[in-house]
């Protein structure tokens, strides 16, 4: 049988898939940088900012907006577990994640990444990493922002740097768990949003909050193993499931993560490999 | 000679609906036109051919290897899509140079082949603004740009003319010429039949998923023998040749039309012999115009499509 | 009169639509695009489980007067109901409404639509139709259908005589969670060609509103800011439409206005997004 032989200049036949990825990464990642999607991450990241900023606002001109002893690395923990943990983090994967291969379906310019001599495996990949790089350099810098901001308030900014460097360790690790389970979410299903959306906001919430394994199928319950802060506990229930749970251990998140996030993959990258792409017209 | 293109009994459903139907068929090195109305099929064979689709049946191969899920195959392989789509934010330059990369190029050698493929498209003056900004033609062209750039020996290229204005198209189609005779393989498709008849004779007629002919369009309108052949004849006295055709056995029906003479008839070899005596003689005056009408596609299609 | 037929074109002579009415044109194609999804009659099919379940609840408490205590039905029971349709108005608001002018703009038809003796409004006013014929079929006919059945169920008018303001309750109570999220999401819709960020937006609008007034609420111990959540600001008009105590301390008149900036603001973005030309800079 006859081989396929590169021209002068081309790459090798078989460009291995992580050569190829890192290319396919160089392509999106401006594509996605400098995208209104961008925008719409920012506005997200830079929520818990804004509302730092008003509360220092309001507090230089001593309106008594802190209650009942809170103070500042309190709120910080507070906006870092209910804002960034548990919305922000899966939100933004669910934005990127679903649209790593669907976006290039829709505007019909797979085509030009899937008739290149590389594997399609590699189309995911690359485009997976430019999400973790798009997604945490605007979410990253936001966290350290609001923790700049909240944190001195009624505490030391050294006593809550530890905690800090864990957080933004999370961040990095949330996208990574997320956004794997969502592109794999992203190439299965034709709906992928609606899919992502009740997984975070409706499964989630229930499998954290039912007694039993069943938070284990979920993502929220490993990152919240790794929170360093107080989980909010204002409400019996609250309590009674804190009580009825227990945190999981740092080597089950690790674990728990990791396998999410090497299956999502792996699922993500065979979806693409065998399926068909029919676009529309 | 290994063909570029073999396709054995390969069938292609979408559901319920059969877009290609046990087609085997092979391409050699050189031009050669796919050419069908809308709906034929000739996107799906394309999407076949480069592998974007996997044969329900069948099997199809390029260089004599299997293009589904080899990825190896596209080093061979330049591509030009039907689809209107690109990556409207980046530059024409920026956007061939990317895949480029993508075929393995470093990155000095990416940007070499993107400024020679956008050269040979004639769109150096307009490489660094955005794709977005581009007419219809610029559009068509940057995407011949890209497919080229990795200088690929099997180019397919899917309605490549459409949207581009005549000038468009002449420069389009001379370019494509070019190519082939560089020694390059083209497979082009269209529905619109003297642009394929403008670039090569050699053809594969596809209506309804079935491959209905292929090979030179003249040697496939000689094999219709049963077919009429019309021919219109623009001379100083039509009325004068009319009256020598009617006595001509292969003739089958006569028409006038101001200053020509419309002829139908089943045995062309015949009649042309008898046509050229008329002319060497004067007998008729001069004869100024002689075309027919059936020697093209257009005739060879509708009447395979009716048969 | 000739044997021979006239069999040149021929203008048509017969009756037009007068113009403002082309609305129904819009609404009628709209519904019968979106009742050709079998996923929506799916969604709409199950919003009615609740209805089934409340159903129940007024049987047993009519049959079984000892029931009462526990399963009262009070104007509180209509509010509530309605408070969790909510779920499936989301989930329909996201399926049935984000391509609704996202989809037109993605193939230009917009600019064929409007070169028809169609307003502006009238496309408008079909597509919003659209979206709150369906919205309307999880929360305003059920929770009517609801109020017939306790009427039917206990053969009397002793809870309408007890609660006068019942029924209009149950309708404006409806109708402002049909409006508001209408009119938010359609006008969402003419901000993209992509149905998928459409839904993102709209998914995003609600949580992070709602993510906000959560830490919000939680630094300064104070549920006077539900004024920054879009879906509190429903609960604490609602509350205010049943005459019932409201679980939030924000100022309803504060509540009205955000909806009503919302209305504005969706009114608004339709005028200017919802044009037969694009001009791009």
């Amino acid at each position: 049988m006859e081989q396929a032989t590169p021209r002068p200049g081309a790459g090798p036949a078989g460009t291995g898939v992580l050569a190829a990825s890192m290319r396919v990464f160089d392509l999106s990642l401006g594509r996605m940088l400098w995208s209104r999607r961008t925008i719409f991450t920012a506005l997200v990241a830079g929520l818990p900012v804004v509302v730092a900023l008003v509360l220092r606002t309001l507090l230089a001109f001593e309106v008594p907006v802190m209650q009942g002893g809170v103070t500042g690395p309190v709120v910080f923990g507070l906006m870092f577990w209910g804002f960034v943990v548990r919305f922000a983090i899966p939100v933004l994967a669910v934005f990127y994640g679903t649209a790593l291969i669907a976006d290039e379906v829709e505007d019909r310019t797979i085509t030009y990444l899937f008739t290149r001599p590389i594997p399609r495996a590699s189309v995911v990949l690359g485009k997976y990493l430019a999400y973790l790089v798009c997604a945490t350099s605007v979410l990253l810098p936001a966290v350290v922002l609001t923790w700049l901001l909240l944190a001195p308030i009624d505490g030391a900014l050294a006593a809550s740097f530890p905690d800090l460097g864990v957080d933004l360790v999370i961040v990095v690790v949330g996208f990574v768990a997320y956004g794997a389970l969502f592109a794999a979410v992203g190439t299965i299903f034709d709906r992928p949003l609606l899919f992502g959306l009740l997984f975070v906001f409706g499964w989630e919430n229930l499998a954290l909050a039912l007694p039993g394994q069943l938070r284990r199928a979920s993502v929220a319950h490993y990152l919240q193993g790794l929170v360093p802060h107080a989980m909010p506990a204002d409400t019996p229930l609250d309590v009674l499931q804190r009580a009825m749970t227990g945190a999981p251990g740092v080597l089950e998140c690790a674990l728990g993560l990791g396998l999410v996030t090497v299956v999502g993959l792996l699922i993500a990258a065979r979806v693409v490999s065998n399926r068909e792409y029919v676009l529309e017209h | 000679m290994t063909p570029v293109i073999s396709a054995a009994h390969v069938s292609k459903w979408y559901g319920q609906v059969i877009g290609l139907n046990d087609v085997s068929v092979t391409v050699q090195p050189g031009i050669t036109g796919l050419l069908g109305p809308n709906g034929a099929g000739k996107s799906t064979f394309m999407k076949l051919v480069t592998g974007q689709l996997q044969p329900d049946k069948g099997s199809l191969r390029i260089f004599g290897e299997p293009v589904w899920r080899n990825p190896g195959i596209y080093h061979r392989i330049g591509f030009c899509p039907e689809q209107d789509a690109f990556y409207e934010r980046m530059t024409g330059r920026e956007w061939v140079t990317a895949l480029a990369r993508l075929g393995g190029m470093d990155e000095r050698r990416a940007r070499d082949a993107a400024a020679e493929a956008i050269a040979r498209v004639d769109l150096e003056e307009v490489a660094d603004r955005r794709i977005g900004g581009y007419s219809k033609g610029m559009r068509q062209r940057i995407k011949l740009a890209q497919a080229i750039v990795h200088d690929p020996e099997l180019l397919i290229l899917d309605e490549p003319l459409s949207g581009m204005d005549p000038l468009g198209r002449r420069r389009a189609i001379r370019m494509i010429r070019e190519w082939g005779r560089q020694g390059r393989s083209i497979l082009v498709s269209s529905h619109i039949l003297h642009e394929i008849e403008s670039m090569t004779a050699n053809v594969l007629l596809i209506s309804s998923g079935r491959i209905l002919a292929e090979g030179d369009v003249h040697r496939i309108r000689d094999l219709i023998d049963e077919h009429p052949h019309t021919v219109y004849i623009r001379a100083a006295d039509p009325r004068g040749l009319g009256r020598e055709f009617l006595a001509h056995p292969g003739v089958i029906s006569l028409r006038f039309e101001p200053n020509a003479l419309v002829v139908e008839t089943a045995a062309p070899d015949a009649f042309y012999e008898r046509l050229t005596e008329l002319a060497a003689s004067g007998a008729c005056g001069p004869i100024e115009e002689l075309t027919s009408p059936d020697d093209n596609l257009q005739a060879v299609f509708k009447y395979l499509v009716r048969s | 009169m000739s044997l021979v037929h006239d069999q040149s074109y021929r203008r048509y002579t017969g009756a037009r639509r007068p113009i403002g009415r082309a609305w129904i044109v819009i609404l009628r194609t709209t519904l019968g695009a979106l009742f050709a999804r079998r996923p929506l009659i799916g969604l709409l099919l199950l919003s009615w489980v609740p209805f089934l379940v409340r159903t129940v609840q007024i049987y047993v408490v009519e049959s079984y007067p000892q029931a009462v205590e526990v399963l009262a039905v009070s104007p509180r029971t209509f509010r509530d109901f309605i408070d969790f349709q909510g779920l499936f108005a989301f989930f329909v608001t996201i399926y049935a409404g984000s391509g609704l002018i996202a989809g037109d703009r993605r193939v230009n038809a917009l600019q064929i639509y409007l070169s028809k003796p169609l307003l502006r409004t009238e496309y408008i006013a079909g597509k919003l139709g659209a979206l709150m014929v369906c919205l309307a079929l999880v929360t305003l006919v059920p929770a009517v259908m609801l109020l017939i059945m306790q009427v039917l169920m206990a053969g009397n008018l002793a809870l309408h005589r007890a609660a006068p303001g019942l029924l209009p309750a149950v309708l404006l109570a409806s109708m402002l969670r049909i409006v508001v999220p209408a009119m938010v999401m359609v006008a969402l819709s003419s901000l993209s060609t992509s149905s998928r960020y459409v839904a993102v937006m709209y998914a995003g609008l609600l949580f992070v509103s709602e993510a906000l007034y959560g830490v919000v609420a939680r630094a300064t111990g104070s549920t006077r800011v539900a004024w920054l959540s879009l879906p509190r600001n429903l609960d604490v008009v609602t509350d205010a439409i049943f005459r019932l105590p409201s679980q939030h301390d924000a100022p309803v008149v504060l509540s009205a206005l955000v909806l009503i900036a919302f209305v504005v603001a969706s009114i608004v973005v339709l005028e200017r997004r919802v044009r037969g030309v694009e001009v791009v800079a």
